[in-house]
This record gives structure tokens, sequence and C-alpha cells, in this order.
């Protein structure tokens, strides 16, 4: 069985938070939460490089080892998702994830929180697939139409990979090698001229 | 004196109903933490046959460069 991860490829990632829109959209995310976001490091400066960050769907995943009610499980693909009828809302797994993927919206008006929410790999969570009930609830579930997450389908420059931790490894290991062969053709350092005086 | 000899009485009704209240249920409700308690994903069954993987396998490659 397949180890279902995603990869973003910083060298290409250009910041365009098309992942971040295709996410919105394709699962109607509610406001206040973000179940995907573009981190960028050394931003405004030239060698800055983005990240686009969601849940890495851990194969020890401490979200569900602290979860107090029990309501996370993974598919044998290893997604990570979660039973919204079960969960509390009591914000522990938010504590233990280290990327900060689970999200909570709010439930009224005072502020008070909502049950989790957070990337499900576009695969829905324990409804019948393709539903709107499951729709309303973990949003759209691609995986089951034979398609890949939104945010890696929407990708303009296909930093965003996902799919088979071995497949996603093995185009990034196809893509540095043909890198160092063609010796920054484009990329910073020919943008920036760094390096000439 | 009808409130002194009715006061003791209210007293241990009170207290009485204080202690029936006390009542808890010796039936608790024990499971295995670390385990899945809520419904079953239908996608997990779909996943398992081989032509739907193959699709979502060949669209998965897709994401080479060309």
């Amino acid at each position: 069985m397949a180890r279902m991860k995603f990869l973003c490829d910083a060298d290409r990632c250009i910041e365009c938070n098309g992942c971040v829109t295709a996410c919105k959209n394709a699962n109607e995310v509610p406001w206040g939460v973000n179940r995907r976001r573009v981190v960028t490091l050394n931003d405004g400066q030239p060698g800055e490089k983005s990240v686009s960050v969601a849940c890495m769907h851990c194969d020890d995943a401490p979200c569900a080892a602290v979860c107090p009610v029990d309501c996370f499980y993974t598919t044998p693909d290893g997604i990570v998702l979660h039973d919204k009828d079960l969960c509390i809302g009591c914000g522990y797994c938010f504590f233990a994830c280290p990327f900060g993927a689970p999200q909570f919206p709010n439930a009224t008006a005072f502020g008070s929180r909502g049950r989790m929410d957070k990337c499900t790999f576009c695969a829905g969570g324990p409804e019948e697939p393709g539903s709107s009930a499951e729709f309303e609830k973990y949003g759209a579930n691609l995986i089951a139409e034979g398609m890949l997450p939104a945010c890696a389908e929407m990708c303009a420059t296909k930093a965003l990979l996902a799919g088979d931790g071995d497949l996603v490894a093995d185009i990034y290991r196809e893509r540095s090698m043909s890198r160092d062969g063609r010796g920054q053709t484009w990329g910073w350092s020919q943008a920036y001229r760094t390096g000439l005086s | 004196m009808i409130v002194r000899r009715l006061l003791p009485i209210a007293g241990m009704l009170v207290l009485a109903m204080g202690v029936i209240g006390c009542y808890e249920s010796p039936d608790a409700t024990f499971f295995e933490a670390g385990e899945y308690k809520g419904a079953n994903d239908p996608l997990i069954a779909k996943l398992e046959d081989s032509e739907f993987r193959a699709e979502l396998d060949r669209r998965f490659n897709h994401q080479r460069d060309r």
C-alpha cells in the first residue's frame, strides 16, 4: 500500500498561493480557517524560499495520539482523517501538531471553538464519498474520484507534489539531478546576478 | 413549638435527598485508549479496488515533468 505524502519543492514554489485558493475553493473552507498556508523564509531578500504547508499526514500522528475522544484514523494509504461527529473541539491536537495543521472555526458569535478542521488530502471523511453530508463536514473527496488533492492538482509550477512517498521522492530526485546539469538557467542567481561584480 | 419539631425532620429529609443525589452508577464504560471510535469510512474499501487503484496511480504519475 502507498503512503500518501505531500512534498513542496521550495526551488519551484513562487508563493502564488494558488494551492491555498484551490483548497479553499474545492472544500469551501469556512472563514478564518486555512487548511493550507504558504510560508516564506527571508521574504523580500534574494534567495527567499516559500513552502506550502498543511497536514503532513504523519505516520505516527501526534494529533491522533493525544486525542481524548479518539476521533482520528489513518487509511491504509496513510491519510490521517478524523470524525467530526466525535470531535469535541478541545484543541489538544493543535498543541500536539508541529505544523499547526488543526484549525478551529468559530462555532458561535461569541468565539467558542467549533470542531477541528484540517487538510483531508481531499479524501473527505467517514461519510459516503461524494455525499452532501461529507462535503458539508469535510469538503471535497477528490481521491474517491481518482484525482489528486486540489492543491497539488492546481499548482502552476508543480512545486507541490502529492502521492505515494516513493513516487514523490522519485520525481523530486529526477528534478534535482536535472537541475544540477542545467546550471541555473533560471533562478535567483540568474535574476539578481549574485556572484557577479 | 411545631417548628422546633419539624426542623429536625426537615433536616433529615434534606440529608436523605443529598445522599440519594450522591449516588453513582457502578456501571462504568471502559474502552481501549487510542482506538478509533468513529464511523467507518467507505473510501477505505474503495481504495482496495485494484482498478480504481491503477487509475489513481496513473493520475499521480502525471506529476512528472514532461
